[in-house]
């Protein structure tokens, strides 16, 4: 393979991969926006997305869709379930105490998850034939295109939901100020479970796609640690900015892993993102697409 | 016709009749804030009523007393700053349905703020304090509030500022709106008043028609700084 082609390669790949980072990212986001909570166990709600889903399909014989539909019901009543029964008596807590409260359900789930799903196939098989097609000289694989064009889809439904829905406004509201939104008459309550309800339906699309195009090898929990670079580079609460970044981030990590892994040895090209998140911080603090706080008193 | 009528802190009673502005002045700490607070469901008071249009809004979550078009503007404005002053104003008419509705109010807002609509696609965070309070008043607008509690409108703005937006108070209760207005400037607040209640340490201790209080020497003793200029 010619370089230049080589390089095109690698970054197609790592585009590819970057949109789904951007799904389980975008779980992130929606809930930090809200409830300026962080939810240390994204991978693992990608996980518990991915192998109910994969139950689903297994053990009722349904198809993608109605596969895709029962998981995404299981996983949303689970988010709404832990943020009305774990989440909303602890709501006046520090948020450290929350934080570290994700990190202990995500044990939860992993452990669950291994009991629970013993013996059923952790993904859904791609649905698309395996065949890579050639474009231009270069090997693209259809599942890896077809899981980018739904997750791509997805982000622009978000991004609409955000900005163009009355539901968005009020959330792009409390992620302001939750006095205000009080204020203005948002139940906030209400708005909070709309924002696990998302986390539900995106870590079920994040996970299956996830499966797709990973061949169930790599320990889909690890998604949770790319989010972190991910969402700090994009700002914390910058829908644009953690998508970009999510991009970003694939994209390095391909051609890193192109180019950097076969002479430093494997493995560099996942700390590539950390290594490029620490660098920004020391540059732009607030990360590349958050604005510092600065307003007019 | 009384509108609002509020028994709160300590004995503290008071009432609001529709269409007309009614001032609340005292010192700094009389409880002034906490009462509209109370009013509005932020915080709960332990024993009393807050009676509006005959049914008591005690107990009711904040959300259901804006649905009620019970609207609070919050000491310090209280910016959506990142959000345009387009969306600080559309979020102002969440609780309500109707675009219609909102349209039309939207329109007499701009009219009464004219800046407002010249900066509407920018930042609020951007505007100047008394463009802020502006907008904090347009927003509670947007809920088509029947009542409206305005609390310091005047703080930390500009002398000239602070009479421009005086001079639109009155104008909020075109249709029908009673404005309750918390003030520690009390010369600007009895003069667009037309009742007065003057707060101390949580109880009322005078009352009365705003003029019969802004010529009241006491009054202008303790609150109006009689002796210096005008």
């Amino acid at each position: 393979m010619p370089d230049l082609a080589f390089l095109a390669f690698l970054i197609a790949d790592g585009a590819l991969a970057g949109s789904i980072y951007a799904l389980v990212a975008l779980a992130f986001v929606v809930v930090y926006k809200a409830s300026r909570m962080m939810n240390f166990a994204v991978g693992e709600w990608t996980m518990l997305g991915a192998r109910t889903t994969a139950a689903a399909s297994h053990t009722l014989g349904l198809g993608l869709a109605g596969a895709i539909a029962v998981g995404s019901a299981a996983m949303v009543g689970l988010a709404l379930f832990f943020n009305r029964v774990v989440l909303r008596p602890l709501i006046s807590r520090s948020l450290l105490s929350l934080i570290m409260l994700t990190i202990g359900v995500g044990m939860v789930m992993r452990a669950s998850a291994t009991v629970v799903f013993a013996g059923i196939p952790p993904r859904v098989a791609s649905p698309f034939p395996i065949e890579p097609f050639v474009v231009a000289g270069l090997p693209v694989s259809l599942d890896k295109i077809a899981a980018a064009a739904i997750a791509a889809a997805c982000i622009v439904a978000l991004s609409w939901f955000f900005h163009g829905s009355r539901t968005g406004l009020a959330l792009r509201a409390m992620a302001s100020d939750q006095q205000v939104a009080l204020a203005v008459g948002i139940d906030l309550h209400r708005h909070f479970a709309i924002t696990w309800g998302l986390v539900g339906v995106l870590s079920v699309l994040a996970g299956t796609l996830w499966g797709f195009v990973s061949g169930g090898g790599f320990g889909i929990e690890l998604l949770g640690f790319k989010v972190f670079p991910i969402v700090i580079l994009g700002g914390l609460d910058s829908l644009p900015g953690t998508i970009i970044a999510a991009f970003a981030v694939g994209i390095l990590e391909s051609v890193l892993a192109g180019y950097l892994d076969p002479i430093v040895g494997g493995g560099f090209s996942h700390v590539a993102s950390y290594v490029m998140l620490i660098a920004t911080l020391f540059v732009r603090p607030w990360g590349l697409f958050g604005r510092p706080d600065v307003e007019r008193v | 016709m009384s509108y609002g009528r509020i028994r709160a802190l300590q004995g503290v009673s008071l009432a609001v009749p529709e269409g007309s502005v009614v001032a609340l002045i005292g010192a700094n700490g009389a409880g002034k804030s906490t009462l509209l607070r109370a009013i509005s469901g932020i915080v709960r008071p332990r024993r009393g009523a807050v009676r509006f249009l005959g049914e008591d809004l005690v107990g009711l979550p904040v959300h259901q007393i804006v649905r009620r078009r019970v609207v609070h503007v919050p000491e310090g404005r209280g910016m959506l700053a990142r959000m345009t002053v387009l969306e600080n104003l559309r979020i102002g008419g969440f609780a309500r349905r109707g675009g219609a509705d909102k349209a039309r109010e939207l329109e007499r807002v701009f009219a009464l703020f004219p800046v407002l609509q010249q900066r509407r696609g920018q930042l609020a965070g951007s505007l100047s304090g008394g463009e802020q309070q502006m907008l904090a008043i347009g927003r509670a607008m947007m809920a088509g509030p029947r009542l409206l509690m305005l609390d310091e409108p005047s703080l930390g703005l500009a002398p000239l500022i602070v009479r421009e937006i005086f001079r639109i108070i009155p104008r909020l209760t075109a249709e029908g709106t009673a404005v309750l207005l918390v003030e520690q400037n009390a010369r600007m607040a009895l003069q667009c008043a037309a009742h007065a209640y003057v707060l101390q340490t949580g109880q009322v201790v005078l009352s009365g028609p705003a003029a019969d209080l802004l010529a009241n020497p006491e009054v202008q003793r303790a609150y109006l700084g009689a002796g210096a200029a005008s």
